[in-house]
C-alpha cells in the first residue's frame, strides 16, 4: 500500500516540468558543485567511484513483461474468462454427477475439456500473432554501441557512453550523439538537433551563456541522446541515465498505466450481457425444474448446463481471427499493429492528437516561396517534385540562384548521385541545405557553380551580425570578385542602396521598401523562415589575389544591390491535407500538439487543414473587427492556438473548456508532460484519443493514448515502444485507412456476433424442452460443439470480409457509451426472433423424424424417464412396436444429427441476413466470395459429419434421409423474408419503432 | 446551470497569448533559431479582467464544489463506487422520475410485449401448420420407417430393473417380487381371456389378414397353459421356491415383421462365460422353444388391439447354486441378428442367475 502510494507520487513528480538550476550557475559554482576541474576533468579514480555509485549511463529499459505473463494474459484475458468459467462449471457438474451416480454421462467432462482446449488454442494463436509483430519491433532496435569523448585526468579518451559519469568533462562535435545531459562551458558554432525532445524542427545553436530560465530553452544545456549537428562544444555532465531529461520522459512513459482498449471494454460489456441472460435463464429453469418435481441435484446440473449452453464457444476464436485478418490487411497498407485489440481502436477514435514535426511535415526544410522582381513566386514543395514552376527566365532569378548557391556552406554528402535530390543527405544547417537542394533542383549543379566561382573569403553567420557574406572570383571575368550576402531580410536591406528588377539595377526607393515590407510580412505570416539576398560586383581594384581580410574589413560592404527574398518551411507531407479532411468528414477532431513555435505551427495547421479555411482564432476575429480580444464572441472563434506557457497555468477544467469549445485546436511549444496532460484532458471528456508522434517527447502521450501511433522510419525507439501501432511508411494518410478498417471491423464483428449468437437459441431450447416436456434430448453436447466450433466458424469469420454498407468515413465516430458492440437489440434479434425461428425449425425436423419412426409428438411428452432407462428394452411407441434402449438411442442421435443439419440450413439464411444491418441483401449483393465459401464449407462439413462411415461410433452422428434436410428450408425462407421486411421498415421509417427496437 | 456559466465565461482566458506580425524581429524569430527567446519572453499571459459578478459566481461555485468534495470525502471511500453502482442499478430497475421499469415506460413495455406476443403467435401458427402437414403424410396404422426397430429386440420377464436374479430359495422375501411380477404379466394370457378375445388360428403359417389398413385385425391365442410348468398354474411360485426359476422371454413387437417362412425363431440359452456345465438342464415351454409363425405379422396397436406377444419360458431346472451364472439367451433363425456389439438386447438377452440355498 505504502509502496503504491510512493509510486503514485513518483509519477506525479515525473509529470511535472523539469527543475534544474545548473544552467544558472557560473562556471566556478559548477566546478564546485561537481568537484571537477574544468580543464582536466575527473581523475580516473574519481570517475570509477562515481560510476560504481551512480551506475552506468543508460536508460533503464522499460520493464519487459516476461513471456509467460504475456501468454497468461492471452489465456485469461477478456473473453477467455467466460469460457474458463464455463469449463469449470462443467467440471463441477461432472464431479457432482460422479459423486452421486456411478456411471454418469461424460458430456459435461467432454464439454469442459473442449472449452479449455478452445481457450488454450485461441490463446496460443493470438500470442503467436503478437509475438510476430513484436519481433518486427525488435528489428527496429539500434544495437550499435555509442562512444563518447571525455577528458579525464587531463587526457582525452574515447569511452563507451555507458561509462560516462556525473561531472565528466565531455567534448562533442558535429555528428555526435550527446552522451548525457551537458552544461556547456565552451562552444564553437555548436548546433544541436533537439527535435526528438522538443519537436522543434530546426537545429538550435548552443553556447556557454545562460539565456533562459527554462532549462529546455536555455542555450547552455545539451540533452542526452539529442544530436549535435555541427560545431564543437565542451561541457560538464550534469545528469546521466535515468535522471537525464530524456530518461525522465522514458520512465514517465514506462510508468504510465495503460487503459483498456475500447474493444476490450466492448467485450466486457458483452460478457456482462451474456452472463445476465445465462444466469436469468438458468435460475428460471432451475426453479421450474424444482417445481416440475426434479431433485435438487438434477436441478443444479440443469442450472449449470443451461448457463454453460449460453457460452458461445466459437466466438472467441472468431473475434481473434477477424481481428488478425484486419491486422494483416492493415499491415499490407503499412500500418503495423502491435496489439491485436488496437486494430479496432482507430475505428472508435474521436480525437487525433498529432505531432507536427515528422508526422504532418516532412521534417526537412524546403524552399517554398521567393520574392523577386516585386512578385512572390511559389516553389515546388511536393515530396515528388511534381508541382508548378515559376519565372525562371528572369535575370534576377539567375543572380538570386547564384547568391543562394555560392553564399552557402552546405554540401551534399558523397556518393549519393543515384538518389533524387530531395532525398540526398547534406552537411550543414537545415536552411542552407534547403537552399542547396532548391538551387540544385531548379537551377543547376551547385558544385559546378562553386568550382567556377571559387570562394576567396567569407564571414560566417553569427547571431549579432545576422548575415553571412562570401566573396568569390567571378566566372565571366576571372580578375574581378563578386560579394554575395544573405541574412535576416531587414539587415540585408540596410546594406543595400539599389535593387534588382528584371536584371536591371534601380536605386532603392520608398515604393520598393514598402513592397519589401509587404512581402516580408506575407511570407513571415505563413510561418516561414525568410532570408534576404544581395550582392555587389567589387570594383576591379580588388582584382585576383587581393588579400581580403574579414576581421578588419578592407573592402566595401555597403551600397549593395538587393536581389530578393527566399522563404522556407518544413512543408507538410503531400497526403496530409487530404487525410485531415477525411478525418474531419469522419467526425474525428484533429488537434495539433507540437513543441514548435506557434506561428510555424499555425501556418502548418492552416496548410494541412487542421485550422480550416475561413475559421478564425479569437485574435484574428479581433484584428478583423478591430476590437479588443476580450470582446470577441466565443462562438465566432472556433479555432485556437494555445501556447505551452499558458497551458502550464491552466486548471484541468479550463483545459476541458478549451477542448470542448473549439473545433480546431493547435497546441504549440508544449513539453512532453503537457502533451500527456492534453491527452488526459481529451480522455476526460470521453473521447477516444489517438496520438501520432515520432519523438521521445511524444512517447508519454503515445502510451497514455487509447492508441499511440508511431512513425516507422523517422520515429525514435522510445516512441515505437510506447506506441500501439506503427506507420511503416510514416504516412499520416495510413491513419485514414486504419480508421476505415477499424470501423469496418467493428461493424463486421457485430454481424459476426449476431450470426453466432443466433444459433445459441436452437442450441439451448432443446435442453430446456428436455427438462420441461420430458422429451428425448433433441440436441446433444457433441452436436452443439460441432455447430459452435465447426460449421459456424468459417461463415462467422467470412463476415469479417464483408464490405461496408454505406460510406463509413462519412459518419461520426461511435459513442463508446451508447453504441456498443453488443446491445440489447442485438440480443433481442438474435435470441428473441431469428433464434426462435431456428429453434422451431429444429424441433420440426426432430418431430418429423421421431414421428416417421413411430413416436408421435404427443406420446413423447413425459417419456424421458422410460426413454433413458437402460433396462427398459421394450419401450412401446405409438404403433405398439417395442424398442430396445440402443435402438431408440440411435433414433435419438439421428434426430440430433438432423437437428444439427437443420441449424446449418437455417444458418444459411442467418448468414445472408447478417450480411447487412440496414440494407437489403439484394442491395448488398453476394460479392463476398469468402462468405459463399463459408456456406459451402458449412454444408459440406455437415454432410461429412452425417454420412461418413464410422461417425456413428465416433460422434454418434447418423446418416439422414434427404427429405430430412428439406424440413428446414421453409424456415430458412421465413427467416430471410422476415428480416428483409424488418430492414425495409428500418429503411423506410428512419428513427421509427422498428429501428429503435431492432437495429443493432 | 453550472454548465451555462462555464460556457459564458469560457472565452475569458485562452486568448492570452499573442504574437505580432508587425514586429520584424519576432517574425524572423526563426532565423537560424537564434531569436526565439526574446519572442518567448514577450509572449506574456494577458489576463482579461473579469467582471465582479463573474468572480462572485465563480467563488460560489468553488465553495459548492468544496462542500461537495467534503461530503464525498466523509462517505466511506471504498463503498462509494459500490453504492453508486447500486444506485444506478436501482434506477435501472425502477426510475420513478420517468416512470420506467428496466429502462422502459409502461407504454413501451406493453407495445413490445404485444409485438412479441403477435410474433410468437404467428410462429405458433407456422409450426402448427407444419405439424399438420406432417400428420397428413403419416399413416396412423403403419409407421413410415421400421428399419431402426429391426431386427427385433428381446426382453425377459420378470422385469425388475435389473438383469441379476439374486434370490435365496429358503427366503421367500427375496423371490416373492419375481412371482408377483410374473403373475401380473401373465394375467393377459389367462386361458379364459384368450379364448374369449382371440381366435385359435392354425399353427405353422402366417396369420395374414388382408383388407383395409383401418380394419380391425384379429389376434391369435397364446394361452398361459402353453407354458406348462412355467405357467404358474401348477406351481404358483414358478419354480422359485425350489431353486428352479422360470424366466419368460419375449421378442419385441415390430409392425410387419415376419420370421422366415417354415423356420420359426428358436430360443436357446447357455452359459455366457465360464463353465458350460453350470447349467445342466433347461426346459423350454412350449417345447419347440420357438415363436410360432401364426403370431406374425403384427399390424400395429390401433387395429391389432388384442395382439398377444408369444412367449418362450425357460425353466432352469438344474443350475449350479450359490454362484453367479451368466446366461445368454439367443434367438436363432434366418434373418435374425443376435450379435450386434452395441446393442446387447437385439436378438439376445444376457442375465445372471445367482440362486442361494
Amino acid at each position: 500500500m505504502v509502496k503504491r502510494k510512493k509510486q503514485k507520487s513518483n509519477m506525479e513528480e515525473l509529470k511535472k516540468e523539469v527543475v534544474m538550476d545548473d544552467h544558472k550557475l557560473t562556471l566556478e559554482e559548477l566546478s564546485a558543485k561537481y568537484s571537477v576541474d574544468l580543464t582536466k576533468g575527473h581523475s580516473h579514480q574519481m570517475a570509477k567511484e562515481i560510476l560504481t555509485r551512480d551506475g552506468p549511463n543508460t536508460l533503464t529499459p522499460p520493464p519487459t513483461t516476461p513471456e509467460w505473463v504475456k501468454f497468461c494474459k492471452q489465456l485469461f484475458g477478456g473473453f477467455s474468462l467466460l469460457l474458463w468459467t464455463g469449463a469449470i462449471l462443467c467440471f463441477v457438474a461432472y464431479s457432482i454427477q460422479i459423486y452421486f451416480n456411478e456411471e454418469p454421462a461424460k458430456d459435461n467432462l467432454y464439454l469442459s475439456i473442449v472449452l479449455s482446449v478452445v481457450v488454450i488454442i485461441t490463446g496460443c494463436f493470438s500470442y503467436y500473432q503478437e509475438a510476430k509483430s513484436s519481433k518486427i519491433m525488435e528489428s527496429f532496435k539500434n544495437m550499435v554501441p555509442q562512444q563518447a569523448l571525455v577528458i579525464r585526468g587531463g587526457e582525452k579518451m574515447q569511452i563507451n557512453v555507458q561509462e560516462v559519469v556525473l561531472g565528466d568533462l565531455v567534448e562533442i562535435k558535429g555528428g555526435d550523439r550527446v552522451p548525457a545531459d551537458l552544461r556547456l562551458i565552451s562552444a564553437q558554432g555548436c548546433k544541436v538537433d533537439n527535435s526528438s525532445l522538443t519537436g522543434e524542427s530546426e537545429p538550435q545553436s548552443r553556447s556557454p551563456d545562460f539565456t533562459h530560465e527554462n532549462p529546455l530553452e536555455t542555450r547552455n544545456i545539451c540533452f542526452f541522446s539529442t544530436n549535435c549537428v555541427e560545431g564543437t562544444a565542451r561541457g560538464i555532465v550534469i545528469a546521466t541515465g535515468d535522471s537525464t531529461v530524456m530518461g525522465r520522459i522514458a520512465s514517465l512513459t514506462s510508468g504510465l498505466a495503460v487503459g483498456q482498449t475500447p474493444i476490450a471494454a466492448e467485450i466486457q460489456h458483452f460478457i456482462h450481457l451474456i452472463t445476465v441472460v445465462a444466469v436469468f435463464l438458468g435460475v428460471t429453469f432451475f426453479v421450474l425444474s424444482l417445481l416440475l418435481g426434479y431433485g435438487w441435484l438434477e436441478a443444479i446440473i440443469f442450472l449449470i448446463g443451461i448457463i454453460v449452453a449460453n457460452v458461445p464457444e466459437g466466438l472467441l476464436a472468431t473475434v481473434t481471427v477477424s481481428l488478425t485478418l484486419t491486422a494483416k490487411r492493415m499491415a499490407r497498407k503499412n500500418c503495423l499493429v502491435k496489439n491485436l485489440e488496437a486494430v479496432e481502436t482507430l475505428g472508435s477514435t474521436s480525437t487525433i492528437c498529432s505531432d507536427k514535426t515528422g508526422t504532418l511535415t516532412q521534417n526537412c526544410m524546403t524552399v517554398t516561396h521567393m520574392w523577386f522582381d516585386m512578385t512572390v513566386y511559389e516553389a515546388d514543395t511536393t515530396e515528388e517534385q511534381t508541382g508548378k514552376t515559376f519565372a525562371k527566365s528572369s535575370d534576377t532569378w539567375f543572380i538570386l540562384a547564384q547568391i543562394a548557391g555560392l553564399c552557402n556552406r552546405a554540401d551534399f554528402k558523397a556518393n549519393q548521385e543515384i538518389l533524387p535530390i530531395a532525398k540526398r543527405a547534406t552537411t550543414g544547417d537545415a536552411s542552407e541545405s534547403a537552399l542547396l537542394k532548391f538551387i540544385e533542383q531548379s537551377y543547376s549543379s551547385v558544385a559546378e557553380m562553386r568550382e567556377k566561382n571559387p570562394k576567396v573569403a567569407e564571414i560566417p553567420f553569427n547571431s549579432t551580425n545576422k548575415y553571412q557574406m562570401s566573396i568569390h572570383l567571378r566566372e565571366d571575368s576571372s580578375q574581378t570578385h563578386i560579394l554575395t550576402m544573405k541574412g535576416a531580410p531587414e539587415r540585408i536591406l540596410e546594406f543595400c542602396s539599389t535593387f534588382l528588377l528584371n536584371g536591371q539595377e534601380h536605386p532603392m526607393n520608398d515604393e520598393m521598401k514598402e513592397a519589401f515590407q509587404k512581402a516580408y510580412l506575407e511570407l513571415g505570416g505563413l510561418g516561414e523562415r525568410v532570408l534576404g539576398f544581395c550582392f555587389l560586383n567589387l570594383p576591379s581594384s580588388f582584382s585576383k589575389g587581393f588579400p581580403f581580410n574579414t576581421d578588419e574589413i578592407n573592402f566595401p560592404m555597403d551600397n549593395l544591390c538587393f536581389v530578393g527574398l527566399i522563404s522556407m518551411i518544413d512543408p507538410p507531407r503531400t497526403a496530409v491535407p487530404d487525410a485531415v479532411s477525411k478525418c474531419r468528414s469522419a467526425g474525428i477532431k484533429v488537434i495539433m500538439v507540437t513543441g514548435d513555435h506557434p506561428i510555424t505551427a499555425k501556418a502548418i495547421a492552416k496548410s494541412v487543414g487542421i485550422i480550416s479555411e475561413g475559421t478564425e482564432t479569437a485574435e484574428e476575429v479581433a484584428a478583423r473587427l478591430k476590437i479588443p480580444i476580450s470582446k470577441v464572441d466565443a462562438s465566432a472563434a472556433k479555432a485556437i492556438v494555445v501556447h505551452g506557457t499558458e497551458l502550464k497555468d491552466l486548471q484541468s477544467k479550463q483545459l476541458d473548456q478549451i477542448l470542448q469549445n473549439h473545433t480546431e485546436i493547435v497546441f504549440a511549444r508544449t513539453s512532453p508532460q503537457q502533451k500527456l496532460i492534453i491527452v488526459e484532458g481529451c480522455q476526460r471528456l470521453g473521447a477516444i484519443v489517438a496520438v501520432t508522434g515520432d519523438g521521445v517527447n511524444d512517447s508519454p502521450a503515445l502510451k497514455k493514448a487509447d492508441i499511440g501511433i508511431a512513425m516507422g522510419i523517422s520515429g525514435s525507439d522510445v516512441s515505437k515502444q510506447a506506441a500501439d501501432m506503427i506507420l511503416l511508411d510514416d504516412n499520416f494518410a495510413s491513419i485514414v485507412t486504419g480508421v476505415e478498417e477499424g470501423r469496418l471491423i467493428f461493424d463486421n464483428l457485430k454481424k459476426s456476433i449476431m450470426y453466432t449468437l443466433t444459433s445459441n437459441i436452437p442450441e439451448i431450447t432443446p435442453f430446456l424442452m428436455f427438462i420441461i416436456l420430458g422429451i428425448p434430448l433433441p440436441l446433444g453436447t457433441i452436436t452443439i460443439l460441432c455447430i459452435d466450433l465447426g460449421t459456424d466458424m468459417v461463415p462467422a469469420i467470412s463476415l469479417a470480409y464483408e464490405s461496408a454498407e454505406s460510406d463509413i468515413m462519412k459518419r461520426l465516430p461511435r459513442n463508446p457509451k451508447t453504441d456498443n458492440l453488443v446491445n440489447h437489440r442485438l440480443i433481442g434479434m438474435a435470441y428473441g426472433q431469428i433464434g426462435m425461428i431456428q429453434a422451431l425449425a429444429g424441433f420440426f425436423t426432430y418431430f418429423v423424424i421421431l414421428a416417421e419412426n413411430g413416436f408421435r409428438p404427443v406420446d413423447l411428452l413425459g417419456i424421458r424417464l422410460h426413454w433413458e432407462d437402460k433396462y427398459l428394452n421394450d419401450l412401446e411407441d405409438s404403433y405398439g412396436q417395442q424398442w430396445t434402449y440402443e435402438q431408440r438411442k440411435v433414433v435419438e442421435f439421428t434426430c440430433q444429427t438432423a437437428f444439427f443439419v437443420t441449424i446449418v440450413v437455417v444458418q444459411w439464411a442467418d448468414l445472408i441476413i447478417s450480411k447487412t444491418r440496414r440494407n437489403s441483401a439484394f442491395q448488398q449483393g453476394m460479392r463476398n466470395k469468402v462468405l459463399i465459401f463459408g456456406i459451402l464449407v458449412e454444408t459440406l462439413l455437415a454432410a461429412f459429419l452425417s454420412y461418413t462411415p464410422g461417425m456413428d461410433v465416433a460422434l454418434r452422428m447418423y446418416p439422414l434421409k434427404i427429405t430430412w434436410w428439406l424440413c428446414a428450408i421453409p424456415y430458412s425462407i421465413l427467416i430471410f423474408i422476415y428480416d428483409e421486411i424488418r430492414k425495409l421498415l428500418i429503411r423506410q421509417h428512419p428513427g421509427g419503432w422498428v429501428e429503435r427496437e431492432t437495429y443493432y | 446551470m453550472r454548465r451555462q456559466l462555464r460556457s459564458r465565461r469560457a472565452p475569458s482566458f485562452p486568448y492570452s497569448y499573442r504574437y505580432r506580425l508587425d514586429d520584424p524581429d519576432e517574425v524572423n524569430q526563426n532565423y537560424l533559431a537564434d531569436e526565439e527567446e526574446e519572442a518567448e519572453e514577450e509572449a506574456r499571459v494577458t489576463v482579461v479582467p473579469k467582471s465582479e459578478e463573474e468572480e462572485e459566481e465563480e467563488e460560489k461555485e468553488e465553495e459548492e464544489e468544496e462542500e461537495k468534495e467534503e461530503e464525498e470525502g466523509q462517505g466511506q471511500p471504498t463503498g462509494n463506487a459500490w453504492w453508486q453502482k447500486l444506485q444506478i442499478m436501482n434506477e435501472y430497475l425502477w426510475d420513478p422520475e420517468r416512470r420506467m421499469f428496466l429502462a422502459r415506460t409502461g407504454q413501451s413495455w406493453s407495445l413490445i410485449l404485444l409485438i412479441y406476443f403477435f410474433f410468437y403467435a404467428s410462429l405458433a401458427a407456422v409450426i402448427t401448420l407444419c405439424m399438420y402437414t406432417l400428420f397428413l403424410t403419416i399413416s396412423p396404422y403403419i409407421p413410415t420407417f421400421t428399419e431402426r426397430v429391426k431386427p427385433p429386440g428381446v426382453m425377459i420377464r420378470p422385469f425388475a430393473h435389473s438383469l441379476n436374479f439374486n434370490f435365496n430359495v429358503s427366503e421367500p422375501d427375496t423371490w416373492q417380487h419375481y412371482v408377483i411380477s410374473l403373475n401380473g404379466f401373465l394375467q393377459g394370457y389367462n386361458d379364459s381371456l384368450q379364448e374369449e378375445m382371440n381366435v385359435d388360428c392354425p399353427p405353422g403359417q402366417y396369420f395374414i389378414q388382408d383388407g383395409n389398413e383401418d380394419e380391425d385385425k384379429k389376434a391369435c391365442q397364446f394361452k398361459r397353459s402353453f407354458l406348462k410348468n412355467c405357467s404358474g398354474l401348477e406351481d404358483p411360485t414358478f419354480g422359485y421356491s425350489t431353486g428352479q426359476p422360470c424366466i419368460l422371454l419375449k421378442m419385441n413387437r415390430v409392425v410387419g415383421f415376419r420370421p422366415d417362412l417354415g423356420d420359426p425363431v428358436k430360443v436357446s440359452c447357455k452359459v455366457q462365460r465360464g463353465d458350460e456345465n453350470d447349467i445342466r438342464s433347461i426346459s423350454y415351454y412350449p417345447e419347440s422353444a420357438s415363436f410360432d409363425l401364426r403370431y406374425y405379422p403384427y399390424y400395429g396397436k390401433l387395429t391389432h388391439v388384442n395382439y398377444t406377444s408369444p412367449l418362450v419360458a425357460m425353466h432352469f431346472t438344474d443350475v449350479v447354486k450359490n454362484q453367479a451364472v451368466p446366461v445368454q439367451c439367443q434367438l436363432k433363425g434366418k434373418g435374425i441378428i443376435n450379435d450386434v456389439i452395441n446393442d446387447r438386447f437385439v436378438g439376445r438377452v444376457i442375465f445372471t442367475l445367482n440362486i442361494e440355498t
